[in-house]
């Protein structure tokens, strides 16, 4: 949410060199009356919501993995119980029933796990926007294990904010400007 | 007075003792001893990026030229001569195509093993080998894929396998292990090439940032536009668990699927209803002997990677290998007892053909490096520990499982239920293509390991920031805390 506002005010993005002091501002900008919505955190190194007092993600990824299992599940029915019987010269292997249960076993199980699989790593992307190539707003010293929070809130005074951070102990605060990654 | 000063010399040597004991600690285990991540991500890219020394041309030119005839050229003369040049003729129509197939594929099994299985276990030494280790898994397959349609002769018409269509208005037949094959090796090698990208995203990410010019083109493309916000973190976190604990029994179900090529056979020696966890514990045997050598590997030939690989991970890993060597040998034993016991007259004439036909060497070399020499070295920590001793248990143990299947496969079909037919398998051009498939997979790793992170950074430093001294009394203890 703080990403779509940011096209109209580029907002103050802020680097902390641990978790405790990210943590500790994220805190006091809150009283300072930022809501959780214009507010974010890049870091280089997953921590959880809860170590940095953030309200919990919500991730469309078990819920898209389930949906590919149940379409895989789906494709394998078909192709174990309905294909077979479309033709106009079933095999018949032995004195197997013709569709019988044990390899047709196999194929649920494989395909199901494929579209599962398939479905949890296009839901990363669908959630995550991947790929995405348009300027955005970021700082390298991420990847060196620094910890960026980027505010972007219209209601609340910019310098109010940069001098809160500044207390709270930001290594460096400038403003959130998108960039080419 | 003197009580007191002998209770400051006491207070003295507990804290040297102590200091010490951290020191030791972080020199043995690399979760204690952190670096701030800036340096370990600048490690791990002058190894990535420094500019390649003639010795590396030269082994990459080497071994491209080697891919070029053994695998290249070779696979052009099958296809334009036809099976004819391979050795497979009656009655072993299978021979070192399978044999390699089935040998790739158990090689496949240590990256899941590592990656996904310590993953959900949450062991703690997997950290800095997780990517070399899913590497094999996608590596290993790629070599199983070209070993089967090489098998194929026919190589055009793989796509006769695929349910379609065709115009005899036939069903392919789902009753064959052979389809079963296609769709569990397809599933695992598209889940495992995901679950090795996965991870790596952040790492591109770190890479893109870190470098210049054609590089930074390079890794802005296959880093997607990740940045590390908490929505990316959860997202790849959320998916990274569902690999883990989906990929596993997808990793099961692909060996035990191998296992029915033959075990589904009414055949003498492979009708075995252990057959499946028998491959799969093969497969885990010599993927992990793999996993040792590649590390060992890593860690000699790569700048900086002594200080993510230390003795510690070969000790870890060597006390895995020797568990499932009792394993592997407890399934061996299992099914050769049951078969022997049997009494059939064409299962105890196989038997003794592989004990004392004209390869019985082979089976005795097997039981030798897959059991006793890694029972004899591994149990000890200190030669666990050292990894050019360690790896070369590895190898051995990869030349115990490739004879292994050596003699389940062309050697086993040597002998059948009509002995007029009984004739040994001399192999042809497969000597060439296996020698092709095992170069190509070496130089996949040397090209890779120019062009990716070959250490996950960043989980490794969520483990160290997940890690820590504690003293409980006078013991010092090492404390991991769950952060994930």
């Amino acid at each position: 949410m703080a990403e779509s506002k940011s096209k109209k005010s580029p907002g103050v993005l802020a680097v902390f060199g641990d978790l405790d002091p990210t943590a500790n501002a994220i805190e006091q900008l809150r009283k300072l009356g930022v809501s959780d919505d214009c507010m974010y955190v890049v870091s280089g190194v997953p921590v959880t919501e809860a170590m940095l007092g953030r309200p919990p993600q919500h991730s469309n990824v078990p819920r898209v993995a389930m949906g590919g299992a149940i379409l895989g599940f789906s494709a394998a029915s078909f192709l174990a119980f309905i294909a077979p019987y479309w033709y106009p010269y079933p095999i018949q292997v032995s004195t197997q029933a013709f569709v019988p249960w044990p390899p047709t076993f196999v194929i649920l199980f494989e395909l199901t796990m494929l579209g599962m699989l398939l479905s949890t790593f296009l839901a990363v992307f669908l959630d995550s926007f991947f790929p995405n190539y348009r300027p955005m707003q970021y700082v390298p010293e991420v990847s060196d294990g620094k910890y960026a929070v980027i505010v972007d809130c219209a209601h609340v005074e910019e310098s109010k904010i940069k001098d809160l951070l500044k207390k709270l102990g930001a290594e460096s605060i400038k403003p959130a400007e998108a960039q080419q990654l | 007075m003197a009580y007191g000063k002998k209770e400051t010399e006491k207070k003295q040597e507990h804290h040297e003792h102590h200091g010490h004991t951290e020191e030791h600690f972080k020199e043995k285990h690399l979760m204690l001893d952190p670096l701030p991540r800036g340096v370990m991500n600048d490690m791990v890219m002058e190894a990535v990026t420094e500019k390649p020394s003639w010795k590396w041309w030269a082994t990459v030119i080497f071994m491209g030229a080697t891919v070029a005839y053994c695998l290249v050229y070779s696979w052009y003369v099958l296809i334009a001569e036809g099976v004819g040049v391979a050795g497979v003729n009656r009655p072993s129509y299978w021979g070192i195509f399978l044999v390699n197939t089935v040998f790739w594929i158990g090689i496949s099994h240590a990256g899941t093993f590592i990656s996904a299985i310590l993953r959900v276990f949450r062991a703690e030494f997997r950290r800095p080998f997780t990517r070399v280790a899913e590497l094999m898994t996608t590596f290993g397959l790629v070599q199983a894929g070209f070993s089967i349609f090489m098998h194929m002769g026919r190589v055009w018409l793989a796509y006769w396998l695929m349910p379609y269509p065709n115009q005899r208005m036939l069903w392919p037949n789902f009753h064959s292990p052979l389809s079963w094959d296609l769709l569990a090796i397809t599933t695992y090698l598209l889940s495992s090439t995901m679950y090795l990208f996965l991870p790596l995203i952040p790492d591109l990410a770190m890479a893109r940032d870190k470098t210049t010019g054609w590089r930074k083109n390079f890794y802005r493309i296959l880093a997607l536009g990740f940045r590390g916000t908490e929505g990316e973190w959860t997202h790849l976190r959320n998916a990274m668990n569902i690999f883990a604990f989906a990929i596993i029994p997808v990793m099961f179900s692909v060996h035990t699927i191998v296992s029915w090529d033959f075990a589904a056979a009414m055949r003498p020696g492979w009708n075995s209803t252990i057959f499946g966890p028998y491959f799969v514990i093969g497969a885990l045997h010599s993927g992990m002997g793999a996993a040792v050598v590649v590390l060992a590997a890593v860690r000699k030939f790569i700048k900086n990677m002594d200080y993510f690989i230390r003795a510690e991970h070969f000790d870890a890993i060597g006390k895995l290998m020797l568990i499932i060597s009792m394993g592997w040998a407890y399934f061996f034993f299992n099914d050769y007892m049951v078969q022997w016991y049997g009494g059939d007259k064409w299962t105890k004439q196989l038997l003794h053909f592989h004990e004392a036909g004209p390869l019985g060497w082979m089976w005795f070399l097997m039981l030798i490096v897959n059991i006793a020499i890694p029972w004899a070295i591994l149990w000890n920590p200190k030669w666990r520990s050292t990894p050019w001793l360690v790896s070369i248990v590895g190898i051995l143990i990869n030349v115990g499982m490739w004879l292994e299947r050596y003699i389940i496969i062309p050697i086993s079909l040597t002998i059948n239920r009509m002995p007029f037919t009984w004739r040994q398998y001399t192999p042809g051009i497969e000597i060439p293509l296996g020698i092709g498939t095992l170069v190509l997979f070496i130089l996949l790793y040397v090209i890779f390991a120019k062009l990716i992170p070959m250490i996950p950074v960043w989980e490794v430093q969520e483990g160290q920031m997940a890690h820590q001294l504690k003293k409980f009394g006078r013991e010092t203890v090492v404390q991991v805390s769950e952060l994930e």
